[in-house]
């Protein structure tokens, strides 16, 4: 696989989309379900990026790509309120914003020197799977240190809630300014633990 | 909640950025200071894109997607018809030879595709409010986000000056810096909206 242009953690590194998803990832559940949306959105956009390319005209081709995506968030927001319509409330106006975060996970990849289309969908692959475990770990984190308890994404009306702590240890980091703060400090470890390949 | 307590809320309490986490934290170290006219045109861009996406998602949900009983759908009518239409005003007003209206056209035209407006229209044109008051919250919170973002460049340009430790540079301290103007922002909630305009 050609790794050049390869953002090993898109949301830490390349700080994609990272300021829609520290509001929606107030909890592992809603974490996890937004991470999973803009995954999906993202593996569609690349999966028919090839046929879209040889069959719409070049003008047409970016309102293609946004139809396309808000298609996949509306059918995906679609399956998260039959799955568990209390995590589909919870998301609120971010479930149809799963189509910006994934346009901006597609668009990574265009950005990719290499030509050929199994490698960059791979590379695709790998980056929507670290933004769906980053969205779901910093969820969890938030939602464990801010209200001692861990929503787990099970379906039906009332999703399955651990509570480890009486009493919230940080509620700060559930609300939008504490989700600012814990991703900055995130960003922070990162650095700190994965090197920076040149050129980065 | 009357216009005045709409606008004070969308444009602190409810601030686009800070409180919904629509758009981007500035990135100092390669974003350029603006000044006068560009300041002028980007406040202007934001404050007509994000009037005009409500406006149409409003009109989208509300006499269409609503009446023909599929209210999700008006993100589809939204794509379809208001995005390339606003795409087609911000190209013409950007190729109107050089001034003022060119400059906001190219401002206008790198926003529509975005988390801002996109969240902007969804927020205000989900039916709940009026019309003329999704225009004012939205334009509200067009500026909301200039002001915010302003702060935040203000204050990324002083934290490249001082002695932040390595890895908290750039990003990291912004995303700090964002979460305590949040913290400040919550301070002018709904209560004290309330109190201010009724």
């Amino acid at each position: 696989m050609d790794r050049d242009g390869f953002v090993p953690n898109p949301v830490l590194a390349g700080l994609v989309g990272i300021c829609p998803l520290i509001a929606a990832s107030r909890s592992f559940a809603e974490g996890t379900a937004y991470g999973l949306g803009a995954a999906a959105c993202a593996l569609a956009l690349g999966a028919a990026a090839p046929p879209l390319r040889s069959s719409v005209s070049d003008r047409l081709q970016a309102p293609a790509t946004l139809a396309l995506s808000a298609a996949v968030a509306l059918v995906f927001a679609a399956c998260i309120k039959a799955y568990s319509p209390a995590i589909a409330a919870g998301l609120w106006v971010y479930l149809p914003l799963i189509s910006v975060s994934g346009l901006s996970l597609y668009a990574l990849r265009r950005s990719y020197p290499s030509r050929r289309s199994e490698d960059s969908l791979a590379t695709l692959a790998l980056e929507s799977l670290m933004f769906l475990l980053t969205a779901a770990s910093a969820g969890a984190l938030r939602e464990f240190l801010g209200l001692g308890t861990l929503t787990l994404p099970t379906p039906g009306d009332a999703p399955l809630r651990l509570t480890a702590m009486a009493s919230p240890p940080i509620r700060i980091l559930v609300t939008p300014a504490g989700g600012f703060m814990l991703f900055g400090f995130l960003v922070a470890a990162y650095r700190a633990f994965v090197p920076r390949r040149e050129g980065q | 909640m009357s216009y005045l307590g709409i606008i004070v809320s969308s444009a602190f309490a409810s601030n686009a950025l800070l409180t919904y986490g629509l758009g981007d934290v500035p990135r100092s170290e390669d974003e350029a200071p603006q000044e006068g006219r560009s300041n002028l045109a980007r406040v202007l861009a934001l404050v007509l894109v994000n009037s005009i996406a409500s406006g149409l998602m409003w009109c989208a949900h509300v006499l269409v997607a609503f009446p023909l009983g599929v209210p999700s759908l008006d993100l589809i009518f939204f794509v379809l018809l208001a995005v390339p239409g606003m795409k087609f005003l911000a190209k013409a007003s950007g190729l109107a030879g050089g001034g003022l209206l060119s400059i906001v056209g190219e401002r206008a035209d790198d926003l529509i595709v975005g988390s801002l407006v996109f969240g902007i229209a969804l927020i205000f044109g989900e039916g709940s409010y009026t019309l003329p008051q999704a225009l004012a919250g939205s334009a509200a919170s067009g500026l909301g986000y200039w002001m915010s973002t302003g702060l935040l460049r203000s204050i990324g340009a002083r934290l490249d000056l001082s002695d932040t430790p390595k890895r908290m540079r750039g990003a990291p301290a912004m995303l700090l810096s964002t979460g305590l103007m949040a913290l400040a922002f919550m301070g002018l909630d709904a209560a004290f909206t309330r109190a201010l305009a009724g």
